[in-house]
């Protein structure tokens, strides 16, 4: 897999149990680029991430994803993780009683697969520095997976995850949520850090602030279920400075739900 | 004093089997207990269908192959001062000496009756009455043997103490009883692994264990429980607590047959505290009914009950955390939680939180929960590129690993990890 990743979305629609959240979302990322995509609450940004990876909630009712040629959706959750594809969540789960360092060990080595396995040592060095570079505390990695972690040390372990299984494309949703902006300096040097041709970056964020420091090369907006518009980093700037309502009387939205949420 | 009463078989046979030994008396007691005694009441579930008599009252003459199944838990040869029981006898004792050096008597409950008489039948029932129920009646008049431990003043044993006890023939019945005193700020660490043949016929097993603890000594005490399918069990193992002392019990119950069993510290003593880790893997047809109960009866007692239960096939279990803090005991703080891991929609099980508090400046917490695997924890693994039966195994290891932590020995621990493993499938 040494050539460049592509992340192929078609026509997506997916439900919620019996609610059509997104209505035909088309994208394309590919190796080397940030896509952002931004939005009000409640618009389906996270639906997009949680179905693409394969969240047993979600059902794809249309449309198709793929990842470097291979439909995506007819992949289980790991296989499209071997594949290539990573997901930082907005909430990621605890695990009581498993440690984070064989929690990683155990991924990556199902990544690498059965013969290329890392050794246990280069694997633990690999690990403490990639945990001093998130400025994360030695003591993280024998502690239980996420078990009693603040939201910030959540969303650094997920990073930290991600620069250890180095996917080849990585949905990051609502990374920023709930950090500081020291943490938010560290995570998205963590992300930085990893950018090649060999890398793309799917980012989720309700706040153009994230993205001052991941810069993007596209800016995605949704509602409703739907990417209405596209642009390059000035739409992300256009949007703090004016909200999403221009955008909705533009397009004649009329929701309530998320007149609200704007910058 | 009995010869106005009719005697029952059983006490006959006591009388004939036991006749020279220092426990005679109290051995034709439990006989009478057992004749006398109603059936208890251990909940719905059935102890009554199963062969509660599959017991003989004189121990097998003859002893079967124990090595192979101890060679499973000390595969490595014996580490530490054990004392192995096969079949009701005595068929090993090793590094008890160095012990006896520090003044620590350690040894079978059949020996020390003959050279600690008084000592014995001082402790023996002190914890647990003779006539609490049936069965413990029948325990306290057939027991075979098991280990008595005595710590004298201020003696710390760094070693844990092992006793495997093995059964390899069914239908002759296990009695096990063991009997631990813990003089002041005495330290020790006993573990008991209580096994059997995985082909064993019906089989009656039935353990009842008393620990004494003076003040400011501190017992841990493991036990390992793991009977086949055929094997009807009741253990009964109780503390009692003087000032400042402490017993940590940790539990591992991985029996496939019927089981009722209850652990319990009494916190008698002022600042006395206890606490309880089990974990139950109930597999196949697996019945189990397992209480861990503290009674604090004494100001500024603690106690940390925690369960694990992972239940698969058709395995059915209740199980019952029960705090009870009497009146008097104020400053005291009791803690439970059991929670349940469901893997198979034919296992059933109740987790049964009780606080009973009788006085009002304490603190108490409990939490519950029955439930199968998290889907939000397996797909998180998932999304990391873990298969999702090892995504299972992960939560169901990382589900009662707080416990299985705790267990004493190294080689048991791994023993123990190697059976869950076997069951697991």
């Amino acid at each position: 897999m040494a050539n460049s990743p592509v992340l192929t979305i078609d026509n997506l629609q997916v439900a919620i149990e019996d609610k059509q959240i997104l209505q035909g979302v088309n994208l394309t990322v590919r190796g080397g680029e940030v896509h952002a995509i931004m939005g009000p609450n409640g618009t389906g940004k996270s639906t997009l991430a949680s179905a693409l990876m394969g969240h047993p909630k979600y059902s794809v009712i249309g449309g198709s994803a793929s990842l470097d040629g291979e439909d995506l959706l007819a992949m289980s959750v790991d296989e499209r993780a071997r594949q290539g594809l990573f997901l930082a969540m907005q909430y990621p789960s605890e695990v009581s009683g498993v440690s984070n360092a064989n929690f990683m060990r155990m991924a990556l080595n199902s990544r690498l697969g059965e013969g290329n396995e890392i050794p246990v040592l280069k694997f633990h060095r690999e690990l403490q520095k990639q945990m001093k570079t998130l400025s994360m505390d030695a003591s993280f990695s024998e502690r239980y997976l996420n078990e009693g972690f603040s939201g910030g040390e959540k969303k650094r372990n997920e990073i930290l995850q991600m620069t250890i299984l180095k996917p080849r494309i990585a949905i990051l949703d609502e990374i920023d949520s709930g950090l500081d902006i020291d943490a938010l300096r560290i995570v998205a040097d963590g992300v930085n850090s990893l950018r090649s041709p060999d890398f793309g970056v799917l980012v989720i964020t309700h706040y153009q602030r994230l993205l001052d420091y991941i810069t993007p090369d596209h800016v995605h907006v949704m509602m409703q279920g739907r990417i209405v518009r596209s642009g390059g980093q000035e739409l992300a700037k256009e949007l703090e400075a004016r909200g999403y309502d221009w955008i909705k009387e533009e397009l004649g939205i009329i929701d309530d739900e998320t007149v609200s949420a704007g910058m | 004093m009995n010869e106005l009463r009719e005697q029952t078989p059983l006490t006959q046979d006591v009388k004939a089997i036991y006749g020279e030994k220092a426990s005679l008396e109290s051995r034709i007691a439990g006989s009478e207990g057992y004749a006398t005694l109603p059936e208890p009441n251990f909940g719905k579930g059935g102890w009554n269908k199963r062969n509660v008599t599959a017991f003989q009252t004189s121990p097998l003459s003859t002893v079967g192959q124990w090595q192979s199944i101890v060679h499973a838990y000390q595969p490595d040869g014996f580490q530490q001062p054990t004392i192995v029981l096969a079949d009701g006898h005595v068929v090993m004792t090793q590094g008890l000496d160095a012990l006896h050096d520090q003044g620590v008597i350690a040894m079978p409950l059949s020996q020390a009756e003959a050279e600690h008489a008084s000592l014995v039948k001082e402790a023996m029932h002190s914890v647990i009455a003779q006539n609490e129920n049936r069965y413990v009646a029948l325990n306290s008049a057939l027991w075979r043997d098991g280990l008595f431990l005595y710590l004298p003043k201020g003696i710390i044993v760094e070693k844990p103490i092992v006793v495997l006890s093995v059964t390899t023939q069914g239908g002759a019945g296990t009695f096990v009883r063991h009997l631990l005193i813990a003089k002041e700020q005495a330290q020790a660490t006993v573990l008991t692994v209580d096994l059997a043949a995985s082909d064993l016929a019906e089989e009656l097993h039935v353990n009842v264990s008393e620990a004494l603890l003076s003040d400011y000594a501190h017992v841990t005490f493991g036990v390992l429980h793991d009977f086949p399918k055929n094997a009807t069990n009741h253990l009964m193992y109780r503390a009692k607590l003087a000032r400042g002392a402490k017993m940590d019990w940790v539990i591992g119950e991985l029996s496939e047959g019927y089981t009722v069993s209850e652990f319990a510290s009494l916190l008698d003593g002022e600042g006395s505290s206890s606490t309880s880790h089990a974990v139950a893997l109930g597999s196949g047809r697996a019945n189990l009914n397992f209480t861990a109960r503290m009674v604090h009866n004494a100001r500024f007692s603690e106690s940390d009950t925690m369960a694990r239960g992972v239940m698969k096939d058709r395995a059915e279990a209740v199980f019952t955390g029960n705090t009870h803090i009497l009146r008097g005991a104020s400053g005291s703080n009791g803690l439970q939680s059991e929670r349940l891991l469901m893997l198979s929609p034919k296992s059933k099980a109740d987790a049964v939180p009780m606080l009973l508090i009788d006085e009002n400046d304490v603190k108490c917490g409990h939490a519950a929960s029955v439930g199968q695997i998290n889907e939000e924890q397996l797909f998180y693994l998932m999304s990391r590129g873990i298969s999702e039966q090892e995504a299972k195994r992960m939560i169901v290891w990382g589900f009662i690993d707080p416990v299985l932590t705790r267990l004493p020995v190294t080689t048991i621990k791994e023993a123990v990890e190697a059976a869950i493993e076997r069951k697991m499938g």
